[in-house]
């Protein structure tokens, strides 16, 4: 029993812990800005203050990932414990950190595009109006704008940071919620179609609110059995206990929920083509992007750090649903007639490639590091990442009059219309199959070799089937837009500016980068190293 | 049960005191009856007339309602702070200082765009 | 009273709250559903808490209020919102998302 007596001021390591914090803070100031900025400056402002925040937070990330200290040169585990054991910037922190720093700040350049809808940016002008109302056309016109989706952006990122980066399972459930609650609102704040973007946030939130419960109540059982939040705790309470015990496996069973909702892996996959498709599509670019890299990572740290012990109880539940992550996805998304939720789909499919990888559970062996789970999921979320903002990214360029023209059939003749946009969507697209000389080969590459070496066989042998089976309808893509005719009205294609164009060139660099010398980031990966414990 | 003499003391002195208050208002106060006394709120504030068919508030009302399950959640942490704020010291001031610094800052957001304004 | 009668009642609140998203339409009842469960799992948090001796769960029960109503405040927005532009809650209605 804690007493009174027994209280201490906790130690915090501002200097460890500093990129979340100005990521925090930036968020913050954006409030600030929005309270007391007069409106015609808020745009250029928000804009200035997210970009700077996270661009400092990144040089930040590599300060701190310069200084960890190296606990252990066998297994390459470095970094330390943070503020009072519940977190912890190790490796893989740094690394996550990293990658999701650099595309929350891709996103935000996707976020702040003016140019396509006149001078606006692509959120609701006024998320109160009702959708075609007087007050609606209204808010348009008069160029009002809700420049509040830059710092909800900036508070979903640090929810990110600190997700993967707790050591402690309440402040990971709270650190879910913060990075959950914003994106339920960013969903709901289209543009253009409304009564879509606000359906979509209305099933993210009311199914993202019931798997976070249903993590909750892994968390109360795990510290019912465990009698401590601490992952160490955990794993030492898995270690020594003997036989199964009813309230460890409720908990893994009911955290692996909640984690496996927020990855998009089947069968709690059922929100996530609705809300890409609904949502605004920067803010599915994001989502898509930085929201599985975040789950991914605190879905390793807490498997492989807390349950560690217990791996021979979850494995065989980790490969049911990669192999039904990957068949879902794969057969699903051949039947789609939409370019986005096609897209959504294909995540669900790549969410399967991860978790092969993940399922493996190969820590590597003594002195010869090759590539592990942990690099290869880190290096498959990284270039997976790049594509999938650059895909999304294109994806809002291809228009008509009521906006965004999503539907395969509008696509047809593209290729002609617009040979280089069309040309690197197909890039993008080829990335996504796997094709050598992309980063999607070198990262499925890698996941499939750990999987391999951890002795997960018949999951490489799934995951290389439905690769193919995928191929098939990013292929269908290919072929309508460059060799089918268009059916009735040419696609049009706008000009954007320099924001949109900049992030698709450089998501398509990083794309061929990844593929053709994936050498520097696969070492970072490597160098990442293991989970401190 | 020598713990709880200071309790039912408080206890007697508070009820003391409503009887006292009650009593000796009606005694010395004085007594004139106009329509404002007979209104739900003597302080003045008109109660708003029940909807047209019965039901459905304004949507103001929720809006009111939000702010308030915002900014009334935060004494959760502040109530634990005050038990053990001695053995916290300047640390646990500073930390919460920075708590409500940042409430104010959703305060002033509220506040500057029309979020505490009725109509 | 042991600490399994507690986790019982928090159990059968967990499944009445699940069961409640599952079958109710209207988008209010079911949050009101999800917020069952989160305070069943408050429940065993604290009964968790007195078992072990800790302070630790119940520290976890005041965090998952403060969630909790951080939540309710973005759905109840969200809920509104779509309520006043279709005049309608259920979630059956929100169908225009599919396949």
């Amino acid at each position: 029993m804690i007493l009174l007596a027994e209280f201490e001021s906790p130690k915090v390591e501002y200097a460890t812990i500093s990129p979340l914090l100005i990521v925090v803070g930036a968020a913050i100031l954006g409030v600030l800005v929005e309270a007391f900025v007069p409106r015609a400056w808020r745009y250029p402002v928000q804009v200035g203050v997210a970009a700077l925040g996270l661009l400092i937070a990144l040089a930040d990330t590599v300060r701190v990932g310069l200084a960890l200290d190296t606990l252990d040169a066998g297994l390459l585990a470095r970094g330390s414990l943070a503020v009072e054991n519940s977190m912890v910037v190790d490796g893989p922190t740094v690394f996550l950190w990293g990658t999701l720093l650099v595309m929350s700040l891709i996103s935000v350049l996707l976020f702040a595009e003016r140019r396509l809808e006149g001078g606006l940016t692509s959120f609701a002008g006024q998320a109160a109006a009702l959708p075609g109302t007087d007050a609606e056309r209204e808010a348009s016109t008069r160029g009002i704008e809700h420049t509040e989706v830059f710092p909800l952006l900036l508070f979903a990122v640090t929810g990110m940071l600190l997700f993967p980066a707790s050591n402690d399972l309440l402040l990971m459930f709270v650190a879910l919620e913060v990075l959950s609650l914003p994106l339920y609102l960013l969903c709901g704040l289209a543009r253009r179609r409304r009564l879509l973007s606000q359906e979509a946030a209305m099933k993210y939130f009311l199914l993202g609110a019931f798997s976070s419960a249903f993590f909750l109540y892994g968390v109360a059982l795990i510290y019912g059995f465990a009698g401590s939040f601490e992952l160490a705790d955990i794993d030492a309470a898995v270690s020594a206990s003997s036989g199964a015990n009813a309230y460890l496996l409720g908990g893994i069973g009911l955290m692996a929920v909640g984690l496996l909702f927020k990855v998009g892996a089947a069968p709690f996959h059922a929100w996530t083509p609705d809300v890409y498709q609904g949502a605004p599509t920067a803010v599915t670019a994001f989502m898509a992007a930085c929201t599985k890299i975040a789950a991914f990572g605190a879905l390793m740290r807490v498997f492989y750090v807390a349950f560690g012990g217990a791996s021979w109880d979850w494995r065989p539940l980790m490969w049911v649903v990669a192999i039904l992550t990957m068949v879902v996805g794969s057969v699903i998304a051949i039947t789609q007639t939409d370019v986005k939720r096609m897209l959504a789909y294909s995540s669900i499919a790549h969410a399967g490639f991860v978790l092969v990888g993940f399922a493996g559970v190969y820590a590597g062996t003594g002195d010869v590091v090759g590539v592990t789970s942990v690099s290869s999921v880190l290096f498959y979320l990284a270039a997976y990442g790049f594509s999938t903002i650059g895909a999304f990214a294109i994806i809002t360029l291809v228009r008509d009059a009521g906006g965004e023209t999503t539907a395969l059939s509008r696509w047809a003749g593209l290729g002609r219309e617009a040979p280089v946009l069309a040309g690197t969507f197909a890039f993008f697209l080829l990335a996504f199959a796997g094709i050598p000389l992309t980063s999607g080969f070198i990262g499925k590459w890698a996941v499939f070799a750990a999987a391999w070496a951890g002795g997960a066989w018949p999951l490489v042998v799934v995951a290389v089937v439905m690769s193919a089976v995928a191929a098939f309808f990013y292929v269908r893509v290919i072929v309508a837009m460059f060799f089918s005719d268009p059916v009735d009205i040419k696609p049009a294609v706008a000009v954007p500016s320099i924001l949109t164009t900049g992030v698709i060139t450089v998501t398509a660099l990083a794309t061929v980068a990844l593929g053709v010398v994936p050498g520097p980031v696969l070492d970072l990966a490597q160098q990442a190293g293991a989970f401190v414990r | 049960m020598n713990g709880y003499i200071p309790i039912l003391v408080l206890g007697a002195i508070a009820f003391a005191f409503a009887v006292f208050s009650v009593a000796i208002s009606g005694l010395t106060g004085p007594k004139r009856y106009n329509r404002a006394r007979l209104d739900s709120y003597e302080c003045g504030i008109e109660p708003t007339p029940q909807p047209v068919g019965g039901g459905r508030f304004p949507v103001k009302y929720f809006i009111t309602a939000m702010l308030f399950i915002v900014f009334d959640i935060e004494i959760i942490f502040l109530f634990p702070y005050a038990v053990a704020f001695d053995s916290l010291g300047l640390f646990g001031m500073v930390e919460m200082m920075l708590f409500i610094l940042a409430i104010f800052v959703v305060y002033a957001y509220v506040w500057r765009r029309g979020g505490l304004e009725w109509d | 009273m042991n600490t399994e009668h507690y986790l019982t009642l928090s159990a059968l609140l967990f499944t009445i709250g699940a069961t409640g998203v599952l079958v109710r339409r209207n988008a209010i009842v079911v949050f009101m559903s999800v917020e069952l469960m989160l305070n069943a799992t408050n429940l065993a948090f604290v009964s968790f808490s007195r078992a072990h001796g800790q302070l630790d769960g119940q520290v976890a029960a005041f965090f998952v209020m403060v969630v909790a109503a951080a939540e309710v405040v973005v759905g109840l927005a969200i809920i509104v919102a779509i309520f006043r532009s279709r005049r309608s809650a259920s979630v059956d209605d929100a169908s225009l998302l599919k396949y």
